[in-house]
């Protein structure tokens, strides 16, 4: 025991000095790019002083030490270390609360494409380890490596084309709700959830309708390197010593299936860390073809904009989430395995 | 011949690979319209498939995959995006091969709290999307061609950071290279003559792999708005500029750049797959 919990520990304090140092790198890195905000703020044929008047509410005229103080929350207002991430300079509403309505609309998204992904990625992954080399398992192989490396935006705009306008059995890529309809009232920020606890099933009909092209997008694309990881970890299961003891012992395949799918299941856990990051680099392009206003198509707005404070806001928060994952997922690993610990 | 029966997707993947290579030199040369600009009073032309493309005839009549809004011609501009996203992914690579290569063969040779650091760092870059931090330091950075080569570079170093540092850890310790340490030679030598060498393998594989993941995100970036500027002829600009035309019906100025970049990826996944296969062997 004492020992898993010094690996937890460990990842815990590793995972922190890991944020707090993207987040003073990113802070020093977009003010070092010759990126002028200012000047995107103002327009082109701005005078001298409206764009020094500019710098100087932005707080860009002062030494870089000083707006890190008061961007930590060190130097007067209330900062980050008072999970305070400033005021957006493009909309001028508090990043945290921008943040706080686009985060859950990408982690829903994510979520149900993950669980897609793997509906469709197990059954096949666990069928074409059976009989590695088969014609299934061959197929399936060409599929995998022609899906993983695929550009999702394409294929986003592709199933719009047949699903919406030629077929029209898809909503226009216009949100995630029809613009007609009454949202459910905000309490998670999923659709989904909201719809339930509202007890309204048209807005969950409707959200899901909505989310049914995005989400069939990325699990395409998602269940390229999901075969292949399921697959090979079946592989290792049933080619290990207690399979084959297990076989030798004259245990029916049922049983066996079931030994092994344990064992293959631990390592597909380190997939969805693996695969997190790949995911949503994906969500950007997925919500920016649907308009879907998640925390990715977000950032790309900050960016465009040259909005520092809404940059800072999602990379912190992304590295943020990313860390949870990671170290849930770490804390999963180490009670299915303890020799992870070790 | 009957040697490469055995790796389809090598063969494949080289086929491909050729094509997409092929069409960056040479795209100036054969195709019958200049990319960016327009043919006066055909906008929006439908493809015409079933008539022979004019390959390496200037100013022909026939817009084979018709033409977009603005009159461009979208096989020219198909033909000619190679050169865009061929030459920012695979120049991102060699950068980022030749750091990473470096930096993982010093670490593995040389472990310290330095070289833990390094690592550390690595971990740090690779945990965050790609996408996100590309389009971040592309933007801010100015958006061109160099500057996506630079932060690509700087994002893939970790990769062949990784690669070389894990080859070179189970190189050190192989009987040659306790040979040459016996015989007196340096380290610095050792590393730099045997090791590196030995080590190169993987990160060549992965090379193939990760140049098609960098068109991916060179076209990606440019869909999104924070890659190269329009009317480039690139891939993910042409993808993004027919989206709204496609939602009318109008398919061709986006799919027919989809289709090239999704075989063309798919040719770099291949290759690399027929290498580790061939490498494993």
């Amino acid at each position: 025991m004492p020992t898993r919990f010094r690996f937890i520990g460990r990842r815990v304090v590793i995972g922190l000095v890991q944020l707090v140092g993207l987040v003073l790198a990113v802070f020093f890195l977009i003010r070092l790019l010759p990126a002028d905000p200012a000047a995107r703020l103002v327009g082109q044929n701005a005078t001298p002083e409206a764009l020094a008047a500019a710098r100087h509410t932005l707080g860009l005229d002062r030494p870089l030490m000083i707006q890190l103080a008061d961007y930590l929350g060190l130097w007067g207002r209330a900062g980050v270390l008072e999970a305070n991430l400033g005021t957006s300079w493009s909309s001028g509403a508090p990043v945290l609360t921008e943040i706080h309505q686009t985060l859950p609309i990408t982690v829903e998204l994510i979520t149900l494409s993950f669980m897609g992904a793997f509906l469709v990625a197990f059954p096949i992954g666990t069928l074409c380890a059976t009989r590695p080399g088969g014609v299934a398992d061959r197929g399936t192989f060409v599929f995998t490596l022609f899906a993983g490396s695929q550009p999702e935006f394409w294929w986003g705009v592709l199933f719009i084309y047949v699903f919406f306008y030629l077929l029209n059995a898809a909503p226009p890529p216009l949100g995630r709700l029809d613009p007609l309809s009454t949202p459910p009232a905000v309490v998670t920020g999923f659709i989904t959830i909201d719809s339930l606890l509202a007890w309204n099933f048209t807005a969950l009909g409707d959200g899901l309708y909505h989310l049914m092209l995005p989400v069939a997008t990325k699990v395409f694309v998602l269940s390229g390197p999901m075969i292949k990881m399921i697959r090979q970890n079946m592989v290792r299961a049933l080619s290990s010593d207690y399979i084959l003891y297990a076989e030798s012992c004259g245990l029916p395949p049922r049983t066996i299936a079931r030994y092994a799918l344990r064992n293959a299941l631990a390592p597909a856990l380190t997939l969805i860390g693996v695969l997190y990051g790949y995911v949503l680099g994906g969500a950007v392009l997925i919500e920016t073809i649907f308009s879907l206003g998640g925390i990715g198509q977000y950032a790309v707005n900050a960016v465009l904009n040259f909005d520092y404070p809404a940059i800072e806001g999602v990379v912190l928060v992304i590295t943020a989430v990313s860390l949870v994952v990671y170290l849930v997922l770490d804390v999963v690993q180490v009670l299915l395995d303890p020799r992870v610990a070790e | 011949m009957t040697r490469l029966r055995a790796y389809p997707t090598l063969v494949i993947g080289l086929v491909l690979v050729t094509l997409a290579v092929l069409l960056a030199v040479l795209s100036p040369y054969i195709v019958p319209y200049a990319p960016n600009t327009a043919t006066p009073d055909v906008e929006m032309a439908p493809p015409r498939l079933t008539q022979i493309p004019h390959l390496l005839m200037q100013g022909a009549p026939v817009h084979w995959f018709g033409t977009d809004a603005a009159g461009l011609d979208v096989f020219s501009r198909v033909l000619t995006a190679p050169r865009t996203d061929l030459i920012i992914a695979i120049s991102a690579n060699l950068l980022s091969m030749f750091a990473g290569t470096l930096i993982g063969l010093l670490c593995g040779f040389y472990r310290g709290w330095l070289s833990e650091l390094v690592m550390r760092i690595s971990d740090l870059v690779q945990s965050f999307p790609i996408l996100i931090s590309g389009m971040i330091l592309v933007t801010l950075a100015g958006r061109n061609a160099g500057n996506i080569i630079l932060a690509l570079g700087l994002l893939y170093t970790p990769i062949y950071v990784r690669l070389a540092r894990v080859e070179v850890l189970s190189q050190r310790s192989r009987g040659y290279v306790e040979a040459s340490r016996a015989l007196g030679m340096r380290e610095i030598v050792i590393a730099a003559r045997h090791v590196l060498p030995n080590s190169l393998a993987p990160s060549l594989i992965q090379a193939s792999v990760m140049v098609g993941f960098g068109i991916l995100t060179t076209a990606g970036l440019s869909f999104v708005g924070a890659g190269v500027r329009p009317p480039t002829p690139e891939w993910g600009l042409m993808i993004a500029g027919g989206v709204d035309d496609m939602i009318q019906g109008q398919w061709w100025p986006s799919v027919f750049p989809g289709v090239a970049i999704s075989l063309t990826v798919f040719g770099f996944a291949a290759l690399g797959n027929g290498l580790e296969r061939l490498y494993a062997r």
